[in-house]
């Protein structure tokens, strides 16, 4: 049931930055007397979202997933314009959404509504059913009074709860039966897009799949678009005709569903879906482990932000490694900047970690680290083989941008990852362009002209 | 066949006697953990998975209260009670049998030492003013002949065993410079420094993103094939399950509904929740097409219904589920009765030759599941 091939939403370049005096940390640092502080400091940016383009067709369900804090919410937030994107474009049915302000954003609102993870917190306990359900229609003016409780209930009914709840309270709810309120409610205006934001993640399996049913029986019927936000692949899987995975801000993947699945590009994506848990004693049991923690978003890596984890990082060319020499090198150097090793003897360390220690000039590398070590000197050893080796590596110097060739289907499949350099064609990592103008995950030239109209401020 | 089983639960019940009732939380589990085995215990948010851990350790507070049964650990009685008697709805006068061990032998004997817990949120576990490194050594010097010097050391290297980067550093941090995942690794290191013979884990990597989960599982397995560790895992994840666990119990509505080998629960189910819950998952190495849900929702622990307790969304229900309340009895498995280890698959549904109750002959029962009512998401309780 995939959708028409033309877009409903675009996304184009999206960036959020926090600085530390906004959102999350807000008035954290503000004097509030307007007094200068006395040490400017350089105010730290949280690059929550960066350069992230995408588009969403017509009656399509976009997948968006990712591991918490890599910026799911934040994006769906910019999307909707519920926070101002630091950068970008966003088009809602070829209009720049991110141009408006006050009553025609308000108007457009209507037409994109946003379901929450937390069916709980999401519903004003003091609100009877049926007056949290008409709310958005009356902000809207649509309806009279019966005009909205005949809706509200016929909605109801259609989310699969007993219209007879109308004028009950949440709080008598189970959490799948608040979630079809909150449907219910999102579909009172009769929206053409919804932002599902981790809409089933609180709930038991049981009932995950009842409410993962319905919302799959009301696209049907009201031809809705969503964009589907989860960390959880498995229901991502279900519900989605194309999938997007996204890592520390950006986007790293963007594929039809059973290519992503079945033919995953991106390191980042191959690790998510190794490490899955199959409910299937039979599956292989190899269980993709990644190493270390996801960096700061204040700090990203350079480059690829996958780098500093990726199990394939590339040597960089000017040292001529093997690719055993290349992969013992980058074990140690990974090693020593994370301090796994307890031991810092050179003779033990190289037993450890190479068959043969290279020759030529990464040999030399190694061997002054070594030296390092012997002497305790941890943190030079560390800045060195990051120096030498992650730092020269194309991974840290180009920001990754391909368009590949897929296996399955014919939706274009889009991969941030520098091993595509030579049979995929380069996109600008900004816009997701093609250097002859032709965007990727896309289909026209039409959207291409709307876009080059919009001037970068 | 003959070994003992390291952890024997018997007939195991806990209660809680609250202002609407009495909720049935544990109603009779019986389950048994053998040397260096992963034990899953598995069902939705409700089932009395946390319960039943808590129960075996003896660490239900009021209006909880372990009314009936038994667990036996290593010959030691955790809980034993003389014949019980009292009003219903009220907490039962219990006599505890004279070998039962008393709560300081508990604390000193086995919680910690012979049997450790690790819960979902780690924080629950460790104190925020305290360094990471301090706590953890402080638990050695209690529990093991150590100096202070020498549970520092044990410390450290204890860190660096369970996976986490620059031990000596983050010894002097305090937990909330950790993320969930190292957390859950101290935890672990914790719960390993006395070397038990039995580790009960709630819900340990439910919070945690499936990368780091993956982490988790992983070094889990190492270390219990290094220390020949059992484990009881408490989850609501049939694919950690299928995964880690050597056998499994399946819990409903404070009962276990079915126990077999790992194998045998996902190729053989006996269960029709068991089945419906395993039809109700979406999958994450596959598309699948629509989902099967269980319809309606389980019902309430303070009033469960009559005879199965399934039986008020079980598509196979028969008149005499509504009657008949089946105990969790042995299947016969074609010409085998028990797996490898001699250990039996057991499910507790009267649709079984087991039972011979006649659930043939009887008249189908109209249902959530079977269409009776109109299909079942109106039926949804509240909780
Ligand atoms: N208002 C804010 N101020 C500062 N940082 C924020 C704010 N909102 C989100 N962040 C940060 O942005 C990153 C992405 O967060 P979020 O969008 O919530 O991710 P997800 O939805 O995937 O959990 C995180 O590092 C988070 O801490
Ligand atoms: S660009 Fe380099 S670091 Fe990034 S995913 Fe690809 S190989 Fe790994
Ligand atoms: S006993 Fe009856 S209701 Fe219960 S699980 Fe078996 S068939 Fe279903
Ligand atoms: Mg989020």
């Amino acid at each position: 049931m995939s959708g028409t091939d033309e877009p409903l939403l675009r996304v184009e370049g999206l960036t959020k930055h926090f600085s530390n005096d906004e959102g999350l940390f807000g008035g954290f640092k503000r004097n509030p007397d307007g007094m200068v502080p006395p040490v400017v400091h350089e105010p730290e940016l949280v690059r929550a979202v960066e350069d992230v383009s995408f588009d969403i067709r017509k009656g399509e369900t976009l997948g968006l997933v990712g591991e918490s804090g890599c910026g799911k919410s934040t994006l769906a937030r910019n999307i909707l314009q519920l926070i101002k994107p630091t950068d970008g474009t966003v088009y809602f049915k070829g209009e720049d959404i991110t141009a408006m302000g006050g009553e025609s954003l308000r108007k457009k609102r209507r037409e994109m509504q946003l379901i929450f993870q937390d069916p709980q917190s999401s519903l004003d306990p003091r609100m009877k059913v049926g007056q949290i359900v008409e709310e958005p229609m009356e902000a809207h003016g649509m309806l009279d009074d019966e005009g909205r409780e005949v809706r509200a209930k016929e909605l109801l009914a259609k989310v699969g709860l007993d219209p007879q709840h109308y004028n009950r309270y949440p709080h008598a709810f189970s959490g799948g039966q608040r979630q079809r309120v909150n449907l219910a409610r999102a579909l009172s205006v009769n929206p053409d897009f919804i932002v599902c934001d981790e809409p089933v993640s609180a709930l038991d399996v049981s009932i995950q799949a009842q409410v993962l049913n319905t919302m799959k029986e009301l696209q049907e019927e009201f031809d809705l678009t969503y964009l589907f936000i989860a960390h959880d692949l498995s229901v991502i899987r279900h519900i989605s005709d194309r999938v997007a995975v996204m890592y520390l801000g950006q986007l790293v993947e963007l594929a039809d569903k059973e290519e992503l699945y079945e033919n995953p590009q991106h390191p980042y994506t191959r690790a998510l879906l190794d490490s899955i848990p199959v409910p299937d004693p039979r599956s292989s049991g190899v269980r993709g482990v990644l190493e270390g923690d996801v960096p700061s978003p204040i700090d990203p890596p350079s480059g690829c932000r996958f780098r500093t984890r990726c199990p394939e990082l590339i040597a960089p060319e000017e040292y001529d490694l093997s690719a055993t020499e290349w992969e013992e090198t980058r074990a140690f150097m990974r090693a020593i900047d994370r301090r796994t090793v307890e031991t810092n003897d050179p003779e033990e360390l190289r037993r450890r970690f190479f068959g043969q220690v290279p020759s030529g000039e990464a040999g030399t590398v190694v061997e002054t680290a070594l030296d390092h070590l012997e002497r305790e000197e941890w943190e030079e050893a560390a800045d060195l083989l990051v120096a030498e080796f992650a730092e020269k590596s194309i991974c840290a110097r180009e920001v990754p941008a391909y368009e590949i060739t897929p296996e399955y289907g014919s939706d274009t499949h889009y991969a941030a990852c520098h091993l595509h350099r030579d049979e995929g064609i380069r996109l600008d990592p900004k816009t997701g362009e093609r250097a002859d103008g032709v965007r990727t995950a896309d289909s026209g030239t039409e959207a291409s002209e709307s876009a080059s109209a919009v001037s970068d401020d | 066949m003959s070994e003992e089983p390291l952890l024997k639960v018997e007939n195991l019940k806990t209660q809680f006697f609250t202002e609407d009732g009495t909720v049935r939380a544990v109603d009779g589990i019986s389950f048994e953990v053998y040397e260096g085995e992963l034990v899953g215990l598995v069902g939705e948010s409700g089932a009395g998975k946390s319960v039943a851990a808590l129960s075996v350790m003896r660490l239900i507070d009021s209006p909880g209260v372990i009314v009936d049964g038994e667990v036996t650990f290593k010959g030691k009685t955790l809980v034993g009670y003389e014949e019980t008697t009292g009003e219903p709805g009220e907490p039962p006068e219990l006599v505890e049998r004279e070998e039962m061990l008393t709560e300081e032998e508990m604390r000193t004997q086995i919680r910690g030492r012979e049997i450790a817990i690790i819960f979902q949120d780690p924080m629950e576990s460790l104190n925020p003013v305290f360094t990471v490194g301090s706590q953890l050594r402080e638990f050695i010097e209690l529990n093991r002949d150590l100096s202070g010097t020498e549970a520092r050391a044990e410390a450290v290297q204890m860190l660096r065993e369970v996976g986490i980067p620059e031990p000596e550093k983050r010894y002097e941090q305090y937990p909330h410079q950790f993320s969930g995942g190292m957390r859950q690794r101290v935890l672990i290191a914790m719960a390993l420094a006395c070397e038990p013979s039995l580790i009960i884990a709630d819900e340990p990597t439910t919070a945690l993103d499936v990368t780091v989960e993956g982490q988790i599982l992983d070094l889990v397995e190492e270390l219990q094939r290094k220390y020949d560790t059992a484990f009881v895992w408490v989850t609501h994840d049939m694919g950690v399950v299928a995964e880690i666990c050597d056998r499994v119990n399946v819990m409903y509505l404070g009962e276990v509904i079915e126990q077999a080998n790992v194998e045998e629960l996902f190729y053989d189910t006996k269960h029709p929740y068991t089945e419906a819950l395993l039809a109700s998952m979406p999958r994450p190495d596959r598309t699948t097409g629509e989902l099967n849900p269980i319809r309606g929702v389980m019902p309430e622990a303070i009033n469960p219904p009559s005879g199965c307790r399934f039986h008020s969304r079980c598509p196979d229900a028969r008149e005499v589920c509504r009657r008949v309340h089946p105990d969790l009895r042995a299947i016969e498995n074609g010409d085998h009765d028990g797996d490898e280890n001699g250990r039996v698959h057991r499910a507790a549904c009267v649709k079984h030759d087991a039972f011979d109750v006649g659930y043939p002959e009887s008249e189908p029962l109209e249902n959530e599941a079977t269409g009776g009512f109109e299909v079942g998401l109106t039926q949804e309780g509240s909780r």
